[in-house]
């Protein structure tokens, strides 16, 4: 069992290729601009310096987002590609949830509520809060939405105590009860997102946009509908 | 090499995969989002990109299925690289290049306007070189001389608006929904094209003069709804839709006319959405057959954006060997010489 995951919601795309329990690789292909559009270079270095090949592998796991849209819609196409030519599944996992997931040991568990943050270009913020169990396992307590990063910060500061990450994490101001996690926990490993759909978090593979395309924003506050949610 | 090829196209609003043997179609695929733009007036870049990306999977399996063909049969997988949307591009490029990937297939990269010439290889039309192409659609007006399908060599350009674009912006002010080809062609037809005396789209640029522009016309179509005023428009729509309608297509039919009797060549062939308008169609088989040309006009779902038509142009485009293609990319712009064979 061979799984390939890949993440390009953000800036700084993840890979990982794990066999069983066993993480043959993480990679990261660099933080910078499109970058996500180099992520099937990555996936045959990855996969070459592991000694496979495309058809060796039994699964994709890809990050759903939310984040760029045109990172998110790379992403998903290239995992369903190799699933559809290599007639393996393909599951989705949340790109917040792989974060949250990597700042399990930042706190103990139940102590604080763990808030991935994603960088939402104009001056908004993706985010979502969860609270820790003893196993490892994550429950929602705010689910993954855009937010104006003081509104984020004045949510937190009414839910108590919290650890921010995230590439969008710096926009946020830290609530009084919070706390910066390291910046190695701003980084999406894409293993956790094959963590996630171990421990059920499965997602359909679709794009969690979480924001209308700005023309229909317009159209529906042309037509009367007001801003939508 | 074998010659079965699978092509991608998303540069656009059209989702389109085609299976195409040698010459033969065996499946053309397209799934419109015509229907999905039109709300908005035209197309909206980020809801076309989002539409193919829940699309394309399946329009590559009924590509497949309707050939009767498998993945594994495929000889290589050929996808539309430029120009068009950046966000829309990328999705058939992702996909096209992971699938290829998976498969151990080489990769064609091939640029769509290459495509839109070269839809005229396919049976039955089957045309040889030497001819001119004209290519008008709503993102590009272009004549290109056909000396050999490999390279293509343009002749002329529009340097403002697009034909297409032309007559969408001319019908929204006519008051007709999007897309408005259709719409002011039967407007038209019931008109008289003498009424307005409209600007014709020629530019001379250099000694060829072949060149196209339609912000001329377009804008004069503003300033005749202008002074005819509410009213006036309404009891002369038909009027200015023909009167209009004559305007962006003579200098097409001019052009390309034109272009033959300087190449010398004894064909011409026509592609694109606008390739649809009837008045264009009619126009140009008068003019030929006066001219003792052939005329070769591809069946319409070959004129407007399809994939058999990039299939076609793979075929004389280099493939890119597995798996050197991963590190590809999709491009916005054409390229400043005309077609990147
Ligand atoms: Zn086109």
């Amino acid at each position: 069992m061979t799984t390939f995951a890949l993440d390009t919601a953000t800036p700084d795309p993840a890979l990982a290729l794990v066999a069983g329990d066993e993480v043959l690789a993480e990679a990261w292909l660099g933080r910078a601009p499109g970058s996500g559009r180099r992520v099937l270079q990555a996936a045959h270095h990855l996969l070459a310096m592991a000694a496979l090949r495309p058809a060796d592998l039994s699964e994709v796991v890809v990050g759903v987002g939310p984040g760029g849209f045109t990172g998110i819609r790379i992403g998903i196409a290239t995992a369903l590609g190799l699933g559809q030519a290599l007639r393996i599944p393909v599951h989705g996992a949340s790109t917040l949830e792989a974060l949250a997931q990597g700042m399990v040991g930042a706190t103990r568990p139940g102590e604080a509520l763990l808030v991935p943050i994603i960088d939402a270009r104009r001056r908004q913020v993706f985010a979502a809060a969860y609270a820790a169990g003893a196993d490892g396992s994550l429950t929602e307590v705010i689910s993954p939405s855009a937010w104006d990063p003081t509104d984020l910060s004045a949510a937190l500061a009414a839910a108590g105590p919290c650890v921010l990450a995230g590439d969008g994490a710096d926009l946020v101001p830290v609530p009084a009860q919070g706390h910066r996690a390291t910046a190695a926990a701003d980084r999406i490993m894409a293993s956790n997102l094959i963590a996630r759909v171990r421990r059920g978090g499965a997602l359909p593979v679709a794009p969690q946009y979480l924001r209308l395309p700005d023309a229909e924003e317009n159209r529906l506050r042309r037509e009367g509908h007001g801003a939508p949610a | 090499m074998g010659d079965v090829v699978l092509a991608i196209e998303t540069s656009c609003d059209e989702t389109a995969a085609a299976v195409v043997k040698g010459r033969a179609i065996l499946s053309n695929v397209v799934a419109s989002q015509a229907d999905l733009h039109s709300v908005y007036g035209g197309v909206v870049p980020e809801v076309a990109a989002r539409h193919h990306l829940t699309t394309v999977n399946a329009v590559i399996d009924r590509a497949l299925d309707e050939a009767g063909v498998t993945l594994e049969t495929i000889d290589r997988i050929a996808v539309t690289r430029r120009p068009g949307l950046i966000g829309a591009l990328l999705v058939g490029v992702a996909t096209a290049k992971a699938v290829a990937y998976a498969l151990g297939k080489d990769l064609v990269m091939v640029d769509h306007l290459h495509g839109h010439v070269a839809a005229c290889w396919l049976e039955p039309v089957a045309l040889d070189p030497p001819f001119v192409a004209l290519t008008a659609s709503g993102g590009h007006t272009r004549l290109d001389l056909v000396g050999d399908y490999a390279a293509p060599v343009v002749l002329g350009q529009t340097l403002d608006d697009a034909a297409g674009e032309a007559i969408d912006k001319g019908a929204r002010l006519l008051g007709i929904p999007y897309p408005g080809g259709p719409g002011l062609e039967a407007l038209a037809r019931e008109g008289d094209r003498t009424a307005f005396d409209f600007p014709v789209g020629l530019r001379s640029r250099g000694p060829g003069g072949l060149d196209f522009s339609y912000a001329g016309v377009k804008t004069a179509l503003l300033y005749a709804t202008r002074d005819l005023g509410d009213d006036g428009v309404r009891a002369h729509r038909a009027d200015l839709a023909a009167s209009y309608q004559e305007a962006i297509v003579r200098p097409l039919v001019d052009r390309l006319m034109r272009a033959a009797e300087i190449a010398g060549v004894p064909a011409v062939s026509i592609g694109g959405g606008v390739a649809a308008n009837g008045r264009l169609r009619d126009l140009i088989r008068v003019a030929a057959e006066g001219r003792g040309l052939r005329v070769a006009i591809p069946d319409r779902s070959l004129c407007t954006d399809n994939a058999a038509m990039i299939a076609a142009a793979a075929h004389f485009t280099n493939a890119i060997p597995w798996p050197d293609f991963v590190g590809e990319d999709a491009i916005a712009t054409a390229p400043p010489g005309g077609i990147a064979a």
